[in-house]
């Protein structure tokens, strides 16, 4: 079991975070503003499938559905429907949430390698729902999302840097009520059912109940995301929820460390400065992208947050 | 016109095509993750290179039938490289690290082809036995597609005799049946599986070649098929032949039908139909191991 001192180290090392990303806002420019919004929307994402695959153990190649749905309830309820923004992102995640709902119970009827399958078809179906539907522009996705407005309290949000902040504090805010639902006794019966399954059936424990519960807080984080997503680019397209956006999401969650939750946050600001970078010096970077998948998969070990604990560990070590 | 015996006929040999490819492709797939629990993403990118490999052939050569014979034994010659650089290490990893890894290879190996055979669209010529067309029903229907529902039959014959009737097919049985028994009886599990895996590959890359005349040859085609091939095998039941056939047969049909009658759902059909055999038979259709 996770020792309580070790969850101190990881609000710690989110704080950390937290002050290099606002050092980070405070010496962006234009661009870096939005790569620091991008950054916060993966980074919660990322943190929503490490509820999911780092805490409960259900590795789905599926959320993106979840984060698409965030996103085009967003264009939809926005720019179709003409809905107010504060009424907006609630009722993106309650959507993302409903429809983890539905999924969710067939999904956890099933176990490895058939619940990755599950959940990639089921996103899958999703795609192919917006990849068809003409209301949503069906392949050329759908312009025109606004996004909220704080002009009341003298906030705009138009401005990439007001936004990118707006962002960031959406992503601790994230990671706070996260941190406490995995701190929390329910996060605590996620973690058992990921060690020991049978075991915390045979005490009792209603662990498909379990399962569901966790699936539709990690959608209804991911249609939070998603939401914020379709705010930034002021745009939604089904590319946003084809199942390799998922895969790329587990890969953010792995190089952070999986199960950490603050690990994915930081594998997400890697992600997209790397991506940024490679994109910026070759045409094929999606090649090296490939290559440092594998690599981060076959050698990542426990990811970043395990390499700062193992270092921390040998500094306390040679000061004895 | 929809309901015309002839149009449906027609309609029905688009599906076995169709589901030809589908069978050729998720065969190894199934078998593979019968033996191993393992599942391979990036196999359809081997079908993706399988038909480039297949394109220069045909073109240098001129020939066709190189191309159907050189391209598989290099797609599977890649699949043996795979096996001993990767999986060979991946092989007491999670499901998932073991399916993120095949996931980086998708990216690696989709601008590898980007590189070498740049952005455009391609196809191989229909080979000049079967460019022709063949009356059927008072319709006219190309050759070669007749020619790919031959291929996908004949490759299913082969694989059923050499599974029934071979020793290295009992090897495979066994293995799929109860893995660790087999190996406690002494039995070669390790090349069994790694003999099925390059087999897999080498029918990936067959199922490019034959595609090519067909569909459009293109950096991304990989990603068309492959969650409609991931599908077959887990409607068919991992593991099985039968089902990967029988799961190719449905999806075929599900698609092409789908596709004419009602085209804004004929994916979504899919999917629902996957959904739908797993919550009755989480195992699929045939599985190997019931239960």
């Amino acid at each position: 079991m996770i020792k309580k001192r070790a969850l101190a180290n990881r609000d710690i090392a989110a704080c950390i975070l937290l002050l290099i990303a606002i050092i980070a806002w405070f010496r962006a420019d234009i661009f870096g503003h939005e790569l620091l919004a991008q950054i916060s929307i993966l980074a919660i994402f990322a943190m929503s499938l490490d509820l999911l695959t780092g805490y409960t153990g259900l590795v789905s190649l599926g959320h993106a559905a979840f984060y698409g749905v965030g996103a085009y309830a967003t264009a939809g309820l926005a720019a179709l429907a003409g809905w107010p923004m504060w009424a907006v992102m609630p009722t993106a995640m309650l959507l993302s949430a409903l429809l983890a709902v539905f999924a969710g119970v067939f999904a956890v009827r099933l176990v490895g390698v058939f619940f990755i399958m599950i959940t990639l078809a089921i996103g899958e179906m999703v795609h192919a729902f917006a990849f068809r539907s003409r209301v949503f522009g069906g392949d050329d996705g759908l312009g025109g999302v606004p996004r909220i407005n704080f002009d009341a309290v003298g906030i705009n949000l138009l401005d990439p840097a007001q936004f990118s902040l707006f962002t960031l504090i959406v992503a601790a805010l994230v990671y706070f009520v996260a941190a406490h639902l995995v701190d929390s006794p329910f996060g605590r019966v996620l973690v058992g059912i990921h060690q020991n399954e049978s075991r915390m059936r045979a005490l009792g424990c209603p662990v498909r109940h379990y399962k569901l519960a966790a699936f539709v807080l990690a959608a209804s984080f991911a249609g939070l995301a998603g939401s914020l997503a379709a705010q930034h680019n002021n745009f939604v397209s089904p590319e946003l929820l084809t199942w390799t956006t998922s895969g790329e999401a587990l890969i953010v969650v792995i190089i952070g460390g999986i199960g950490s939750l603050v690990g994915p946050a930081a594998g997400a600001a890697v992600f997209v400065m790397l991506a940024h970078h490679l994109s910026g010096i070759t045409d094929y970077w999606m090649f090296f992208m490939g290559l440092f998948f594998v690599a981060v998969v076959l050698f990542g070990g426990d990811g970043l947050y395990g390499l700062i604990g193992r270092m921390r560990r040998a500094l306390t070590h040679a000061r004895r | 016109m929809f309901f015309e015996p002839t149009f449906l006929a027609i309609q029905f040999l688009n599906g076995l095509q169709l589901a030809s490819l589908l069978f050729l492709l998720s065969v190894g797939l199934s078998v593979v993750y019968g033996l191993m629990n393992f599942i391979n993403l990036a196999h359809g990118t081997l079908y993706m290179l399988g038909a480039y490999i297949g394109l220069t052939v045909a073109r240098e050569s001129g020939s066709f039938w190189l191309a159907l014979v050189g391209a598989p034994l290099a797609i599977a010659a890649l699949g043996a490289l795979f096996h001993v650089l990767l999986l060979r290490r991946m092989q007491a990893a999670s499901p998932m690290k073991q399916v993120l890894v095949t996931f980086g290879l998708i990216f690696i190996g989709l601008d590898v082809v980007r590189y070498i055979w740049g952005d455009f669209t391609h196809s191989i010529e229909t080979p000049a036995i079967f460019s022709g067309s063949v009356q059927l029903l008072g319709e006219v229907y190309p050759s070669y597609r007749l020619f790919v529902i031959g291929l996908g039959l004949f490759v299913f014959v082969a694989l059923y005799l050499g599974l029934e009737r071979t020793r290295l097919g009992a090897v495979v049985r066994a293995g799929v049946d109860d893995r660790e028994v087999a190996m406690s009886l002494g039995l070669n599990i390790e090349l069994a599986f790694f003999i099925v895996f390059c087999l897999g590959c080498g029918l990936a890359g067959l199922a490019g070649v034959i595609a090519a005349p067909v569909l459009s040859v293109y950096p991304g085609m990989d990603m068309s098929i492959l969650v409609l091939t991931l599908i077959v095998v887990v409607i068919g039941g991992p593991g099985s032949l039968k089902g990967a056939a029988l799961g190719a047969f449905l999806i075929g049909m599900f698609e092409t039908f789908g596709q004419v009658f009602m085209p804004a759902l004929a994916s979504v059909i899919i999917y629902a139909l996957m959904a739908v055999v797993l919550l009755v038979r989480p195992g699929g259709l045939l599985p190997v191991r019931p239960g």
